[in-house]
């Protein structure tokens, strides 16, 4: 799964990320806050079967960074 | 830890909820808050409305009025219960025990034992399994279980990460000894590596009230907090939800021998709807059969939840017959309990707000 593949995933299951390229950094995201966080979490549970912490989130200054917290296979 | 006891039933259920409505959007927008943003969080998590208790009105209060209705109904005196066990948080003292306060308040026999258990969320079922116990091989013929808290003055009003979320109520429950072999069956669990994602720092003997002045601090989030205020990981407690609620329901279930289709409703812990639904789905249960939508009436109840969505699902049929039914509660500690036993009928007293309005 590229990253592309990826972001377009989150995209559609997170709205906060439409519009957003790998270099959009998450503050600047519009309404970007714990509701999103929650979303990401709930996203990477259900697409790619991964436990993220709020945290790794936090840890995480653009949508690059975020993605590469992803794994490459679904 | 699993244990499976028989020779037990749920007797009764009663309820009383704080008597004070708190709207989730007239409050964010009091707050100065965004409406696009409070209502897409209000739709995505699902907070509506929850009620308090009124100021000078503490778990224990909520608690005797839910258990003073509930004798009512089941035409009981008071002086029939062999014990009273009372989950909560949010004592009216550090000592004595609420369970006592009760004792005394009820009049109960100087021969019926009384205390509490200091659990949150999952504390209806450890509650439940622990009166089972002392119903089954305690000695006891009827226990009554109390569980409730006031959380909602434990939160911060600009800490959007909690003070939304929860509601205050009291619950009381009859659990009683019968010669029925039926068994329930329980899952009881902990980890106290997460014992910091939900917590008061001050106010314990560990940090005691005036051993530092109550400093406002921002989070990353923005949410302001200090030391005596529930503070909360919201993501931590969802991906805690999420990992350990569906395998002890899965347990409880499988030493049942129940299937989703033959299970008439899997009743969680009333968090939020966005936890209910998330946790509800990996259990694989419709959400037809999860009920969600009392968190959007009364706010998250802490260990009251589960009665007061019992009663709120589950009223008419209970009252009539027998239902098989999967409880989960998890929160604070970390703790988690999950219950599968054949429930019904019984005795229930209508959710009311307390105090009664004239």
């Amino acid at each position: 799964m590229t990253s592309a593949e990826k972001l377009q995933a989150l995209q559609h299951d997170v709205d906060f990320f439409v519009g957003a390229t790998e270099h959009t950094p998450l503050a600047t995201l519009p309404n970007w806050g714990s509701l999103a966080v929650l979303l990401v979490i709930l996203h990477c549970e259900t697409q790619h079967g991964l436990v993220i912490s709020s945290a790794d989130i936090h840890g995480c200054k653009t949508v690059g960074d975020l993605l590469k917290l992803l794994p490459e296979r679904l | 830890m699993h244990s499976s006891i028989t020779n037990v039933r749920l007797a009764g259920l009663a309820v009383s909820t704080g008597s004070l409505t708190r709207d989730f959007m007239a409050d964010g927008l009091a707050l100065g808050l965004d409406r696009v943003i409070l209502e897409r969080t209000a739709q995505t998590i699902g907070l509506r409305e929850r009620k308090v208790a009124a100021p000078g009105i503490t778990a224990l209060d909520l608690c005797e009025d839910a258990s003073r209705r509930l004798l009512d109904a089941a035409g009981l005196d008071a002086s029939s219960i062999d014990a009273v066990i009372f989950v909560t948080q949010t004592p009216d003292h550090s000592q004595p025990n609420n369970a006592s306060l009760l004792h005394g308040r009820l009049g109960l026999a100087t021969g019926a034992a009384a205390f509490d258990l200091s659990l949150g969320c999952s504390g209806w079922v450890y509650g439940l399994q622990q009166a089972a116990l002392l119903c089954a091989h305690g000695g006891a013929a009827r226990v009554l279980l109390c569980a409730g808290d006031t959380l909602s003055r434990l939160t911060h009003a600009k800490d959007r990460s909690t003070d939304p979320l929860f509601g205050d109520a009291g619950s009381a429950a009859l659990i009683e000894r019968t010669g029925l072999a039926t068994a329930w069956h329980f899952e009881l669990g902990a980890d106290g590596a997460g014992a910091n994602a939900i917590i008061v720092p001050q106010g314990g003997a560990r940090m005691p009230h005036d051993s530092k002045p109550l400093t406002e601090i921002p989070d990353l989030d923005g949410n302001v907090r200090h030391a005596a205020n529930l503070a909360m990981q919201g993501g931590e407690v969802f991906n805690f939800s999420l990992r350990q609620a569906p395998p002890a329901v899965a347990a409880v279930m499988r030493h049942a021998h129940y299937t989703v289709e033959a299970t008439d409703g899997l009743v969680l812990h009333q968090a939020n709807r966005f936890v209910i639904t998330t946790v509800g789905r990996k259990c694989g249960f419709p959400a037809e059969k999860t009920p969600s939508d009392v968190v959007e009436r009364y706010g998250n109840q802490s260990s009251a939840s589960i009665p007061c969505a019992l009663i709120h699902a589950f009223a008419e049929p209970l009252s009539a017959r027998s239902l098989r039914l999967v409880l989960c509660g998890f929160g604070v500690g970390w703790s988690w309990g999950a219950v599968a036993a054949e429930f019904g009928p019984l005795v229930i007293a209508p959710t009311q707000p307390y105090p009664h309005s004239a």
